[in-house]
């Protein structure tokens, strides 16, 4: 028996003991592979130019990453350092020095880490697919499966995980070089305290955290950079305050009340927390800390996505639009002339958005919904280009009699208009409602350049036509789809007219480069939102759960004591189902508390029309918890099904 | 081979200060077999781990073949424990990953023995001890009397000059306890081994050739067994206890 082969043997033993930890370290090294192959995959990188800025916020979020995870390297080390104290006080006692028991130790975690890292490598392969698979579907490219192997991707892996331990190590080899061997020997003897002692001092942390708490929730919501640090600020004081003054309190509160202490089974499961809670305060606080940053990045992934996704949408039914409010039209006729030499063209159209006299549905559209104002007057267009568009876009064929109109909007203005007193008057004469279409219409482009914003005016051509011109419009339907090269080529058309003519509002707008950029922007934003999420939820569930297991053997000998004095099984397990519920839920509600109601108010200030539907505020509230709980669950059966074994006597 | 002089211990803070121990001073010759008893909280633990290096003194010395331990580096310290001193503990202390020969066999190897010579000295150790049968097996696996012989066995398999025992026997039933001291009898008397035992228990003591009585912290008495029977010196050393006074019931 040497070193090595004692340090190998209690790695084994580790990994054993603590599975659900060597899981996590193997889903992590997995996460970061995946991703960091998403930074090396030439074929994902040739998708667009633009994938080109999509490694950058890996990186970054790979940084927070290494972070979070050293962290909890370090403090599982920690943990099991003086969970294991008398076994290495044992080692110094027969002749080991500090500095070979260190050795032992990095070399155990050194093989741990190791392990976890290639498997964790080989699973990241098939993640990679999925991620992969992901970014095809959303540039709208045929997949097919294709092995990967990245030395690369795998180098970069590497080193963050020598990052990762050599942090955590380092700290725990100081301890080990520091440590007496009387402190290793008899560590039991010490016990911890709680944080918080005093009673009045402890409620009135509370009364003031839950206030900061709620203030800080409250200014995470107003706009403003500044509020919303002073905010963060509020809720990390609240997190710590609360569990600080709380988790101490717990036991002060039972003393206080012990009639409460012996009902049912308060006792038992009292007992069975006080311990732990007492101690956990901070690492309460952490988690929650964790949690709700996991929430908020969840949620606001989403909605990344939903405004991304819903704004392109609405325009996505043309293949190009060009537009222009420019009266000589030159650069337009330059990039049209591009279009009709070099795409080929299914079917076109140019016309004119005319702009009717007043703005009275502009008005009450804009009193009545978030409506952001694009036209100065409401914008009009002529029956028969409207006909031609919709046989273009393939709509069934609408009529229009003498004196009357339609209105083509999205959704959600129909729903405002249906309180529209729905007679308008152009040049003296009335016209009335026939009816309102919602389909599709290149309505959610800024800078008129589009079917109006919102909302469109149809009214017979000879009274459009007399109206003032607003833009000029050029819609296509392409054979193919737009490339990325075509695309370049007509914004260098466009901006060598600016250069020689100054400004003149011609825009030019592509459904492939906008589906594009909604794929290149959920690359770099949403997908790195929800990597950090996921770590950070793995990475505070691990740590309650080892919490939780390593008092297995301390529940084992108590329910064996319990069941001897008569208790029955079903109540020692409902006891530590309780015991369970309570202390997994702890950490977890005021998340849920201050994400919630930050994620709906986040949504609230997207324009109208775009978070509806499966965008709806509630709907990815309700996501993103259900997310977060899907995660939190699993560890918490894990944790609970072990304990259950383990524990419960037969 | 070891003397102790005048050695002081406090626990403590400076509002609240326990002196364990208060001027003790003794010596021990090479081949000892020597019991210290005392009701508890006399101070016979942390008198132990004062020796062992296991904690240290407040003040006074503790010389060990005339150097004192106190001065040594972190490395001599480290090699004083491998090659010089053994120590038995109530509670058995193996470590549950190693089977009982890898237990015993733990330091020699890690002190880069020959592997065949450790096998060797393993297995000469185990068969005086009378644990040969359950050398492969796990320390979960075996009595509370075979885990106790093999932290004998490990406390001497190095030629261990002197054996430190805190209650070896406080954990065993009485058939194990006799036959864990018949042993330490033997390797004092047949391997020359230096034995201080940290007892409470009158009839333990009894296997001594010298019985050292702590009280609050200070040593109280001293019986020698000279030519005497164990019957004889068992009476004698329950009349010191009786003079002693104090937890009686405690102390046997
Ligand atoms: N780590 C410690 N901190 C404070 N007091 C201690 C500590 N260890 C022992 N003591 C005190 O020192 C005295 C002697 O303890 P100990 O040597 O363990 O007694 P014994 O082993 O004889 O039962 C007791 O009063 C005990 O409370
Ligand atoms: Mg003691």
């Amino acid at each position: 028996m040497t070193l090595s082969k004692l340090s190998l043997r209690n790695a084994k033993r580790q990994a054993g003991d603590y599975l659900v930890y060597f899981f996590t370290i193997v889903m992590v090294a997995a996460l970061i592979y995946a991703f960091n192959g998403l930074i090396f995959s030439v074929e994902v990188q040739s998708l667009s130019k633009q994938m080109a800025q999509v490694p950058m916020m890996i990186v970054l979020a790979s940084i927070v990453v290494v972070c979070i995870i050293s962290w909890l390297v370090s403090y599982t080390t920690n943990f099991m350092l003086t969970r294991r104290s008398r076994e290495f006080g044992l080692y110094v006692l027969i002749g080991l020095e500090n500095r070979q028991v260190a050795r032992l130790f990095f070399w155990e975690n050194l093989i741990v880490g190791g392990c976890a890292l290639v498997l964790g490598i080989f699973l990241g392969n098939f993640l990679f697919q999925v991620l992969r698979a992901i970014i095809f579907t959303l540039f709208g490219t045929p997949y097919y499966f294709s092995f990967f192997f990245s030395v690369k991707a795998i180098g970069l892996t590497l080193i963050y995980f020598v990052l990762i331990y050599l942090f955590a190590q380092l700290k725990s080899l100081r301890r080990i070089r520091r440590m007496k061997i009387y402190d290793l020997i008899y560590f039991d003897r010490q016990n911890e305290d709680a944080v918080i002692k005093t009673s009045s001092r402890r409620r009135k942390i509370f009364a003031a955290s839950i206030i900061i708490g709620v203030l800080g929730t409250f200014l995470l919501m107003t706009d403003g950079m500044l509020f919303g640090i002073i905010g963060a600020g509020c809720i990390i004081v609240f997190l710590y305050g609360f569990f600080l003054s709380f988790a101490s309190g717990v036991p002060a509160f039972f003393d206080k009340y012990p009639a409460r202490k012996y009902q049912n089974r308060n006792l038992l499961v009292f007992r069975m927390l006080t311990s732990k809670l007492a101690a956990m305060g901070i690492i309460m606080a952490t988690i929650a800390l964790l949690f709700t940053a996991c929430i908020i990045s969840e949620g606001t992934g989403m909605i990344f996505r939903s405004i991304l996704q819903n704004r392109a949408k609405p325009n996505s039914c043309f293949d190009l639009i060009l537009s222009a409010n420019d009266e000589k039209e030159e650069t337009f006729k330059v990039c049209q002339n591009y279009i009709l030499k070099n795409i080929s063209v299914k079917d076109s159209r140019q016309y004119n958005i005319y702009l009717s006299d007043n703005d009275d549905m502009t008005d009450f559209v804009s009193s009545n919904t978030g409506y952001y104002r694009v036209y100065e007057y409401d914008p009009v267009m002529g029956k028969s280009d409207y006909d031609a568009l919709r046989d273009m876009l393939g709509y069934p064929p609408v009529t229009l009699k003498e004196g009357q109109y339609l209105i083509h909007c999205q959704p959600y203005v129909e729903k405002v208009l249906k309180n529209w007193n729905q007679v308008i008057s152009f040049g003296g004469e009335e016209f009335t409602l026939k009816e309102i279409c919602t389909e599709d219409f290149a309505q959610h482009l800024y800078e008129n350049s589009g079917n109006g914003f919102g909302f469109i005016v149809v009214v017979p051509d000879k009274v459009a036509e007399v109206c003032p011109i607003s833009h000029v419009m050029y819609t296509v339907l392409t054979k193919e789809q737009v490339s990325e090269e075509q695309y370049n080529t007509l914004e260098q058309l466009l901006y060598n007219e600016w250069e020689h003519n100054g400004y003149d509002n011609t825009v030019f707008h592509s459904k492939a480069k906008e589906e594009a950029d909604v794929a290149v922007m959920t690359a770099m934003m949403v997908f790195p939102l929800f990597y950090l999420a996921l770590v950070l939820t793995m990475t505070a569930a691990v740590i309650l759960t080892i919490q939780q297991l390593s008092e297995t053997n301390h529940y084992k000998r108590q329910f064996e004591l319990l069941r001897k004095l008569g208790m029955e099984r079903r109540e020692m397990s409902q006891a530590l189902r309780n015991q369970f519920f309570i202390y997994y839920a702890m950490p977890a509600i005021p998340p849920v508390l201050i994400g919630v109601p930050f994620i709906v108010n986040l949504a609230g200030l997207v324009e109208p029309g775009i978070m509806v539907g499966g965008s709806h505020p509630a709907v990815i509230a309700g996501i993103s918890l259900g997310l977060f709980f899907l995660i939190f669950g699993v560890y918490i059966l894990l944790a609970y099904t072990s304990l259950k074994r383990n524990v419960l006597p037969d | 081979m070891l003397q102790v002089k005048n050695i002081e211990k406090y626990y403590g803070s400076k509002n609240h200060v326990t002196k364990a121990l208060d001027r003790v001073s003794f010596d021990v010759a090479d081949g000892e077999f020597i019991a210290i008893m005392g009701a508890s909280g006399s101070g016979k633990t942390t008198l132990l781990n004062c020796i062992s290096t296991i904690d240290t003194v407040s003040s006074g010395d503790i010389l060990l073949d005339r150097e004192s331990i106190a001065e040594l580096p972190a490395e001599e310290l480290a090699r004083f424990r491998r090659e010089k001193l053994g120590f038995v503990f109530q509670d058995f202390n193996l470590l549950d990953t190693l089977t009982i020969e890898e237990n015993i066999g733990l330091a020699l190897s890690l002190n880069h023995d020959n592997p065949q010579s450790v096998k060797k000295k393993v297995d000469e150790v185990a068969q005086k001890l009378g644990i040969s049968d359950v050398l492969s097996k796990f320390p979960y696996q075996v009595s509370g009397g075979q885990k106790q012989r093999a932290a004998c066995g490990r406390a001497m398999v190095a030629g261990q000059s002197l054996l430190l025992a805190d209650e070896p026997t406080g954990a065993l039933d009485s058939k194990s306890s006799k036959n864990l001291l018949e042993i330490m009898t033997q390797m004092n008397k047949e391997m020359g081994a230096t034995i201080l035992m940290v007892t409470h228990d009158a009839y333990s003591a009894s296997y001594a050739r010298r019985v050292l009585f702590l009280k609050d912290g200070r040593i109280f008495n001293e019986l020698l067994r000279g030519e005497r029977g164990r019957a004889v010196f068992y009476h004698e050393i329950l009349d010191v206890l009786a003079l002693l006074g104090g937890d009686i019931s405690d102390v046997i």
